[in-house]
């Protein structure tokens, strides 16, 4: 839990240089609840902001939240659709991975227990509310920090999230295709185009790599 | 810019982000449920996040700045090792200090 709290002050900080209000801030981050598509979409972020393809970015980045409800689907089968579906909007990758060991665990019954998984999951997710509205109330007293170098703090954050989900460099080869793709486009074509171009481009490559795996 | 406004645009992009990752969240659970999918289809989805975090910053590694380039070098390397906070610490004070002697 305060393994979020670094990650939430940068966001809520780095927002508000980007034009998003010390109010707009916890709105996201409550609403949406998903990291790594705030980091990207606060990066993008423009005044006025590109609305199709900010959400495109979070729709991409949290399909992983597809699998992970998948696989969540037969430790639910004793809960009302609702308890589910409220369950559902607090699964980030922590409370996911936590809730299901704590179901696996459970030998006589695998299924959810749905106090441990609450009392995880609304942990997780006051912290990452409070801190980002407490990183936005802070980031305009910093004035323009881009000039001392706390530019590289984003993509310092975005290297850290690309680690923890390291998969070997054989697995990882998408990225590097994804990262050239995305590059060239941004020093050819003018506009956000490089994140569509680089996402697609690393995707067919997963696809393309995974023949003759 | 006061800090208590919202901006009707803001607003409608954070709805509608919150929209499509409350879709994604229930859908693996909805569509899912008692299937399994095609292990390429995995491999796909599994390297999607990847793709799009590295998309996404793609453009700090093509940056003209000599400073900004070896400053993310050695944030690479930081953050291929060390935790967050020491990486973005180790990062800022690289980047400001080369930015510095290295106009």
């Amino acid at each position: 839990m305060a393994g979020f709290i670094p990650f939430a002050l940068v966001l809520g900080a780095q927002a508000t240089q980007k034009g998003l209000s010390a109010v707009e801030v916890p709105l996201m981050t409550g609403l949406n609840f998903g990291g790594g598509s705030e980091f990207s979409a606060v990066d993008l972020w423009t005044s006025p902001p590109h609305v199709l393809l900010i959400v495109a970015v979070t729709f991409l980045i949290n399909s992983r939240h597809l699998l992970m409800g998948a696989a969540l689907t037969p430790y639910l089968q004793h809960l009302t659709k609702r308890k589910v579906f409220a369950a559902l909007f607090l699964m980030c990758d922590e409370s996911w991975a936590l809730g299901l060991a704590d179901a696996r665990k459970r030998k006589q019954a695998p299924q959810l227990s749905l106090p441990y998984y609450f009392s995880v999951a609304f942990g997780l997710y006051l912290t990452w509310v409070v801190f980002t509205a407490l990183g936005a109330m802070l980031g305009p007293k910093l004035g323009d920090i881009e000039a001392y170098g706390f530019g590289i703090a984003f993509p310092a954050v975005f290297l850290v999230l690309l680690r923890g989900m390291w998969p070997g460099w054989r697995a990882a080869r998408p990225w590097l295709v994804s990262l050239l793709v995305a590059a060239l486009t941004f020093l050819l074509v003018p506009g956000a185009w490089y994140v569509a171009a680089g996402a697609l481009s690393g995707l067919v490559a997963a696809y393309i790599l995974s023949e003759n795996a | 810019m006061d800090a208590h406004t919202l901006n009707v645009l803001n607003v409608l992009t954070i709805v509608l982000m919150a929209l499509v990752t409350y879709l994604t969240r229930v859908l693996g659970f909805v569509s899912l449920r008692g299937r399994t999918l095609s292990p390429r289809m995995m491999t796909v989805l599994q390297a999607a996040p990847g793709c799009v975090l590295i998309s996404v910053i793609a453009p700090d590694f093509v940056s003209n700045r000599p400073a900004d380039l070896l400053a993310l070098a050695v944030t690479l390397l930081a953050a291929s090792r060390l935790p967050l906070l020491p990486t973005v610490i180790l990062g800022v004070l690289t980047s400001g200090v080369l930015r510095h002697v290295m106009p």
